[in-house]
């Protein structure tokens, strides 16, 4: 594996780089972020642009998550956003509990799993409970600040 | 009050110890994504089962997961069963959580995460062929303490350098215990002064370093 050389701490690993892994692996890298996107279909890194200067691995994330491969000691935050729930907290677990990751968010599309994760210390987002919180902010009659 | 054990996925496996745990008094369900698998597995007798993924709560909360005493994750995917055990361990609070890992490597993971017991097929199914394959006077292996220490039996064959020996006169490499000698179909409990003879049959319990050194000194090869 390609090391990446740069100093401790400042790499930002995101797994899965579907719609929302790719777009965040393009902002953060041209925001000048060291990037590393991992997954699992080489095809899907055509979503990264032309500019993005970051590495990305062919995989399974959460393998490689575990055998260090993405070298998750020197990574200051995690992404976990492949397609599966399940796969998304095996990852996130791993970068917090087993390489002490700082800042450790998941996806999850189902809202009923995250109470369970919360106590983790990872961030999850769930796409179907933000889409509710704006649908009901355009219609005006959700709660005005969103409850976090 | 029978204990009740939760099988989750998992379709030969469950099949096979669902029949075996109900032989044994248990209170077996099941639950299963797959309705096709689902009714095949309806035929067992006594067998509750449900029709569901087991990784999402509501599945498990319908299916009263919190009367278990045994949850068994037997899924196909390593994260999904621990998703499985996870949920059963912080969300239902039953007592023991037992996983199946198809990756070796995730086992110790798996563990740390708060699964009680995992069991990984690949790595026990590679002990027994590595055992059958290479070692012809060890009859078998159970590993235990996560394949730590083995449970070992072994035949001492005609002209064993440790036959007619006292069990004191042999060498035996530390980590080593003989924990039963079988002779003519009669067990012994062996004694310092237990005198081996061929065609014995002993059970050692041993470290999994040593397991070589020990047989080399009981059957000379």
């Amino acid at each position: 594996m390609k090391r990446v050389k740069n100093k401790k701490n400042d790499v930002t690993v995101i797994a899965g780089c579907g719609r929302l892994g790719a777009n965040l692996a393009n902002t953060l890298s041209d925001e000048g972020e060291s990037v590393i996107v991992i997954d699992k279909d080489r095809d899907s890194f055509r979503k990264l642009s032309p500019s993005f200067s970051g590495f990305f691995l062919v995989g399974d994330a959460a393998e490689m998550m575990l055998r260090n491969e993405a070298d998750l000691n020197r990574a200051h935050s995690v992404i976990a956003v492949t397609n599966n729930d399940n796969s998304n907290i095996f990852i996130a677990q791993v970068a917090k509990e087993v390489y002490q990751v700082d800042k450790v968010i998941a996806r999850l599309y189902d809202p009923e799993r995250e109470c369970v994760y919360q106590e983790f210390g990872i961030d999850t987002i769930c796409p179907a409970v933000l889409s509710a919180h704006e649908v009901e902010k355009i219609m005006g009659t959700g709660p005005e600040v969103p409850e976090s | 009050m029978k204990k009740s054990v939760f099988l989750i996925g998992g379709f030969d496996e469950t099949r096979l110890l669902a029949k075996s745990l109900i032989l044994n008094h248990y209170r077996v369900s099941a639950i299963n994504q797959n309705m096709d698998q689902c009714r095949e597995l309806a035929k067992i007798d006594s067998l509750k089962v449900y029709h569901g993924d087991g990784t999402k709560p509501f599945v498990l909360e319908d299916a009263e997961v919190h009367h278990a005493d045994i949850v068994i994750a037997l899924t196909p995917r390593d994260e999904d069963n621990l998703v499985i055990c996870e949920l059963c361990k912080k969300k239902f609070h039953v007592k023991k959580t037992v996983s199946l890992v198809s990756d070796p490597g995730k086992t110790e993971f798996f563990r740390q995460m708060g699964v009680d017991s995992v069991v990984c097929a690949i790595a026990t199914i590679t002990g027994i062929i590595e055992q059958q394959a290479l070692k012809e006077d060890i009859t078998s292996v159970m590993p235990v303490a996560g394949g730590k220490v083995h449970v070992v039996q072994i035949t001492l064959p005609k002209g064993a350098p440790s036959a007619g020996k006292k069990l004191w006169e042999l060498k035996l490499p530390r980590d080593t215990i003989i924990g039963c000698i079988l002779r003519d179909s009669r067990s012994l409990v062996p004694r310092g002064d237990t005198r081996l003879a061929e065609n014995d049959q002993l059970i050692l319990i041993v470290s999994e370093e040593q397991e070589q050194a020990a047989a080399r000194v009981l059957t000379g090869r």
